[in-house]
């Protein structure tokens, strides 16, 4: 019924029924006022990231020709003040959204893309591979992550590579669960068996029947995963961590924790990235528990 | 946690008046816990006195660095040496005007006619705080101690390598028999420690001398109290043969984080805030001016310095690391440097809290500064480098880049402490100056730069020394000696300088007992130092450090005039720190405390109160 | 290989079915819980050696000293043998409690940290009770009241708070309540412990004193979770028909809430509340930098930073154990709270 059926059918069939859930995962979703604001705010913080080369360029960073005197009060000249270079802030805080952002979100996708694979694969495979997997995905899940990423960030060279790496390597334990748990629901459904009666193999099943079921999932994992990696990833730049030659929001936390401006009372290098945090992660938790209500209507009262 | 609220039920129904009373009980307990906690502190507005109630002064200083031992054998954080500068005397101390020798546990000293043999007269009228005198025995025992024990040498063994050997002929008088002439004899930063408490020591390299306190010491302030990372506990030594020390406490509190630290000044929970190593330029700003408050800005005693790798190597001529050949060119050398902005380093990074940088000591150390002619100043000029780059032969490609003799772009590894904000601030502008000179740099900051460090791999790296009185240690670590004996080995040298004119004059000037020819030594040996290229000094950071003047009412800094207070060569600021007399009993902290402990007792009544309460609706609810 | 498609998932064994199941349901998580502290031990071990350099002369600090003394300090801490030999060598000793010797402090491992441990205890346990007690009772109102104004600005509450950097509320804690801005003044003091010199009562008023702001900002990060699953495990339970039976047998509201509800409702959160234990652990690295606490995190820190391998791997193994055995007794804790268990 598949394989001799005009190849083109099947696959506008899927595609519209995919449009067609999308469409109904929209209405849904629209219907959530806390995700609309979060997902507002995100488009809000991606424009800001995307036309920050125009709005304010590269040149914000540099340290030789800062326009400014060092620590400069807020000013119509710097609504923002401006930092221990005495380049602004608010230039710096509209710059450093761009390495704060990609490094949530590759932080983030890392993360997600390995714990959808272990627990893809967890679950279709079970036996002693799954056990082992298993194990060492509690293993993972129980270790502080911080320590664990402050450990990994120290290991290795400062970059953001490093950075991405020690968030995405230690915080994907929780997708993994709850993707095997999922994929062993899809894999009792009776539709799994008739695919591999049919001769599907285990890509075949798990590409094309447990991927597409656990997407949703995954879709609202990675959105409230990102918001932990923004933070992890202040935390790290924080704790010294990160690239000092790269702006970023906790990187300029520290910057301004190092120039002495919280016994200064310097708040206008202080309290703007960490608002910036702050809204970015509280975006990001807003609409991933909406997409998560919306896929688990029982939830649906979290609005 | 109380589960029961009136409001979110759907069918409503009385409220019960033993729920609310449980509730205005609760929130009652839920304030006077508020109330007790700030009224932990003293209801007085004024800041709050670094005392105690008894109208004992206490100095209390604010320190981030954690102990590393409190044996003088093991020690070499500045915080633990400092301490146990305090505890232990040495034999000699540094005047706090110009630093030269003066008596400390020796009167005086004499060389002998062929320079090889040094006699010190140790006073008489100097006792441990147990009572037992200190003699010539306790100094020869603990200078022989370091000679045989390679544990005890761990710390300050390189101040008795040259020693042949040590006695205390009576005692007061100790013998010191040289292999080679040392015109260091005076400056030996060594604490004589008590021979009849150490001899029990068994293990050096494990005894951290931090289990029994009171510490048996004959400084100005005994060691009575540690708790790591806490705080460390010292009391005046009444019976110091120069004279009790003003202030009766003396205690250094830790607060990791210097903005505490700062914050804490302002209120007065301490006396003196150094920071680590200086006050941030926003930070002296904030408190310059604020009442109560002063800011003590000296010369420093270090040099900040851009070093840069001359290929390391070992004695034995083996080499090592991975330096950039173009280095060894001093003309690429002398380029970087020229392109660098001093100016912009003091105005921007430090502003203005340092000196801009020129020879090696800085000019605190007036004997032994020196400053470039004119015709050797490789002052800022990126034309005149980007000109010495191009004759070295590295010349610009189609992109912009200068290029190397592998023909791959330059790009040079700078080795940075992460620790360090101005590391990292000069970085960037480096940066920034090189890419305009077509050289590009990569800012490699650790929390432990010692790895790559010794094994050579680095191109250029941040460094920066403390420079004693005698300036002879900094001198050394450049000389051909220094470096280690093979590549396994760890050497004293700083960055693998070995250069035969320098070490020729570094021999000189050590068997130089005349100063005035010594320091002249000294200083061709900073010129060419400066010519080499090596070590390129850029500034020379300000101490900037604050203290409260209504604690504090007078304090020695060192120099005597504009000077430092933390991190002297000596005991001068603590020993001669004479506390403000105002105000001396602190009723604030008394009040405080019966306010908190009023406030206590409500909340744990309240407490019983509300569980009972919730013990007699649950009753109700089950009958 | 078609045949296990048919079966059901499998049943994942969490909880046993009935009470004589019990013993071997612990006998079972106990095994879990040795060989996940064996595989803490085996990381503790390799993690660390893969920080680059050579510890013995970062462990001399770039001290002039011959390739002999550095040999004998290699043999003094064991690091001659082969790494088969000092990592059984390193087994042994970690399971008598012998975790090494501090590079830097020069004083056995275990002494530095049962010398934090308690300030760090002290610090955690007083920020768990509150954020447990906080959000598991703003939770339940809130589920209660769900979709309520109340309800709404709870959870709004709670999650921008959880969103909030923590070692940022820090700072801005101490701008505000140490050092005072404007017209509040600095009550706190700024950082530390203790002021020092008191004793009895004076100190322990002094000891609540210096917990009042890391105490705060750790509970205002950490509120929230607790909050958030208490409230969608009551909202869920709340959809229960035994609960709309036990109201149609009369039964008042606060009481079906208090004796159904909120028992059921708990389960998951008992679980939440000690994988919490392991977040607060780490978190507190950021809380007790900030407000310069002399704990573990501290400690931990400063060990990296050198780094201490010996302090560092010991730090790592307590923090890791710590929570592993935290976990463990929630999942034995588990099935004695379940009322659904008959026992």
């Amino acid at each position: 019924m598949t394989a001799d059926a005009a190849p083109a059918t099947p696959g506008r069939l899927a595609r519209q029924r995919r449009r067609q859930s999308a469409a109904r995962f929209w209405r849904s979703y629209r219907t959530h006022r806390a995700g609309m604001i979060g997902l507002a705010a995100l488009v809000l913080f991606a424009l800001m990231a995307l036309t920050a080369p125009l709005t304010v360029g590269s040149g914000v960073a540099g340290v030789t020709d800062a326009p400014g005197a060092p620590l400069e009060a807020p000013s119509l000249d710097f609504p923002l003040g401006t930092d221990r270079f005495g380049r602004s802030v608010l230039g710096l805080v509209v710059w450093g959204s761009r390495v704060s952002l990609l490094v949530g979100l590759l932080a983030a996708v890392l993360s997600v893309v390995i714990g959808t694979v272990v627990g893809v694969t967890a679950g279709h495979f079970k036996g002693a591979y799954a056990t082992v997997l298993m194990r060492i995905t509690d293993w993972f899940l129980v270790m502080p992550a911080l320590v664990l990423a402050i450990a990994l960030a120290t290991v290795m060279t400062r970059s953001l590579g490093t950075v991405i790496l020690a968030i995405g390597v230690t915080s994907w334990p929780t997708t993994a669960r709850l993707v095997r748990a999922q994929t062993l629901a899809v894999e009792s459904r009776p539709y799994i068996e008739r695919a591999k009666a049919l001769g599907g193999g285990h890509w075949h099943i798990m590409s094309r029947h447990v991927l597409p079921n656990v997407m949703p999932l995954v879709l609202a994992q990675t959105t409230l995963m990102i918001s932990s990696s923004v933070l992890a990833e202040a935390t790290l730049a924080f704790l010294g961590l990160g690239d000092p030659t790269v702006i970023s929001w906790g990187g300029l936390l520290q910057d301004a924790r190092e120039a002495g401006a919280v016994s200064a009372g310097d708040w206008w290098y202080l309290v703007p990235p960490g608002i910036a945090i702050a809204l970015v992660a509280l975006a990001f938790t807003l609409c991933g528990r909406a997409v998560e209500s919306v896929l688990n209507p029982r939830l649906g009262v979290a609005r | 946690m109380s589960p029961q609220d009136q409001h979110g039920t759907r069918r409503s129904h009385p409220r019960s008046p033993r729920h609310r009373t449980a509730r205005l009980v609760a929130a009652a307990g839920a304030v006077a816990l508020t109330v007790s906690a700030g009224l932990a502190t003293p209801l007085n507005p004024a800041p709050q006195r670094a005392q105690a109630a008894e109208g004992k002064k206490t100095l209390t200083v604010a320190v981030a660095q954690s102990v590393d031992s409190l044996s003088p054998f093991l020690a070499v954080r500045l915080l633990s040496t400092s301490i146990l500068r305090l505890t232990y005397e040495y034999l000699t101390d540094y005047d706090p005007g110009d630093a030269h020798p003066v008596p400390g546990l020796a009167t005086s000293w004499k060389p002998s006619a062929d320079k090889l043999t040094w006699t010190y007269t140790i006073r008489s009228d100097a006792t441990w705080s147990d009572g037992e005198k200190v003699t010539a025995k306790d100094a020869a025992w603990t200078f022989d101690k370091m000679m045989t024990d390679e544990a005890a040498a761990t710390a300050n063994g390189s101040f008795v390598a040259n020693f042949r050997s040590v006695s205390a002929p009576s005692p007061t008088q100790l013998v010191i028999k040289l292999k080679k002439p040392q015109a260091t004899m005076t400056a030996l930063d060594v604490p004589i420690v008590p021979q009849h408490i150490w001899k029990s020591v068994k293990d050096f390299s494990k005894f951290n001398n931090d289990k029994s306190f009171p510490i048996v010491g004959d400084g100005p302030f005994v060691l009575t109290d540690y708790k790591a990372d806490s705080y460390v506990r010292l009391k005046a030594n009444k019976d110091f043969w120069r004279g009790a020390p003003k202030f009766d406490e003396l205690v250094f509190k830790y607060y990791k984080d210097q903005d505490a630290a700062v914050a804490a000044l302002r209120k007065g929970e301490v006396s003196f805030v150094a920071g680590q190593p200086a006050l941030t330029p926003a930070q002296a700003a904030s408190l310059k001016g604020q009442k109560d408050i002063h800011v003590n800005e000296g010369p420093g005693r270090r040099f900040y310095a851009l070093a840069t790798n001359p290929g390391a190597k070992a004695r034995n001529g083996q080499k090592f690391g991975d330096g950039d050949p173009s280095l060894l060119d001093q003309r690429v050398r002398n380029a970087l440097f020229m392109a660098v902005d001093r100016k912009a380093v003091i105005d921007k990074v430090f502003q203005g809290h340092a000196v801009e940088g020129q020879g090696y000591i800085p000019p605190r150390f007036s004997t032994y500064f020196w400053k470039p002619s004119a015709s050797q100043d490789l002052s800022y000029d990126p034309a005149k480098a980007a000109q010495l780059l191009d004759q070295a032969g590295y010349k610009k490609n189609a992109a912009g880049k200068r290029v190397g003799k592998n023909g791959k772009p330059l790009n040079y590894r700078v080795l940075c402490h992460a620790t360090d904000p101005n590391d990292k601030a000069v970085g960037q502008y480096l940066k920034e100056w090189w890419g305009k000179l077509g050289i590009g740099m990569t800012l490699d900051c650790l929390d432990n730069v010692t790895d790559p460090w010794l094994a050579g791999k680095y191109d250029l790296a941040f460094d920066g020394w403390s420079v004693n009185p005698d300036p002879d240690f900094v001198l050394s670590i450049h000389t051909c000696g220094a470096l280690p004996a093979t590549p396994k080995d760890t050497g004293a040298t700083d960055n693998f300088i070995c250069d035969k004119t320098y070490d020729d004059l570094y021999a000189r000037q050590l068997a130089e007992y005349d100063s005035a020819k010594r320091a002249d030594i000294v200083k061709q040996m900073e010129s060419r130092l400066y010519d080499l290229g090596y070590m390129n000094v850029m500034a020379y950071p300000n101490a900037v450090e604050a203290y409260r003047t209504d604690q504090i009412k007078s304090i020695t800094t060192m120099p005597k005039a504009a000077g430092n207070i933390y991190g002297q060569d000596g005991y001068w600021s603590w020993w001669s720190a004479v506390p403000a007399d105002s105000g001396s009993s602190s009723g604030g902290s008394s009040t405080g405390v019966i306010v908190g402990v009023v406030a206590g007792v409500v909340v744990l009544a309240a407490a019983g109160v509300f569980f009972a309460m919730r013990r007699r609706t649950t009753a109700d609810d089950r009958e | 290989m078609v045949s296990d498609a048919v079966t059901a998932p499998v049943a994942r064994a969490r909880r046993p079915r009935t009470g004589t199941a019990y013993p071997r349901y612990v006998a079972g998580k106990a095994g879990g819980a040795a060989v996940s502290l064996l595989a803490v031990l085996v990381t503790g071990f390799f993690l660390f050696r893969l920080i680059p350099g050579d510890p013995v002369k970062t462990m001399t600090g770039g001290r002039p000293v011959s390739a002999a003394q550095l040999a004998e300090y290699r043999r003094e801490f064991g690091l001659d043998l082969p790494m088969w030999e000092q990592f059984t060598d390193y087994c042994r000793k970690a399971l008598t409690g012998d975790l090494g010797t501090s590079y830097q402090f020069r004083a056995p491992v275990i002494d530095k940290i049962t010398e934090a441990l308690p300030n760090t205890l002290l610090l955690t346990g007083t920020a768990f009770v509150l954020y447990t007690a906080l959000g598991m009772f703003l939770g339940t109102r809130s589920a209660w009241r769900h979709g309520k104004l109340g309800d709404k600005l709870n959870t709004g509450l709670a999650l921008t708070l959880y969103s909030v950097p923590s070692f940022w509320l820090g700072l801005l804690m101490i701008i505000v309540f140490a050092v005072g801005l404007g017209p509040i003044p600095g009550l706190f003091p700024t950082g530390g412990m203790e002021s020092g010199g008191k004793e009895g009562f004076a100190y322990v008023l002094d000891v609540a004193h210096h917990l009042v702001l890391p105490v705060i900002t750790l509970v205002a990060v950490e509120y929230g979770q607790t909050l958030l699953v208490t409230r969608s495990a009551l909202l869920d339970e709340m959809g229960s028909d035994y609960l709309t039976t036990a109201r149609a047998k009369g039964l008042r509201d606060d009481l079906v809430r208090r004796r159904h509800a909120v028992p059921n409702a708990l389960l998951p959160t008992v679980t939440l509340v000690f994988v919490n234990l392991g977040r607060t652990v780490a978190g507190v690295i950021l809380v007790e930098t900030v407000f310069s606490w002399p704990g573990l995190g501290g400690l931990f820190y400063q060990a990296l930073s050198v780094p201490d391998l010996p302090l560092v791997q010991g730090l790592f193994l307590f923090f890791a154990s710590a929570v592993i055995v935290m976990n463990t007794l929630a999942d034995l804790l588990y099935p004695l709270l379940d009322p659904r268990v008959g026992r």
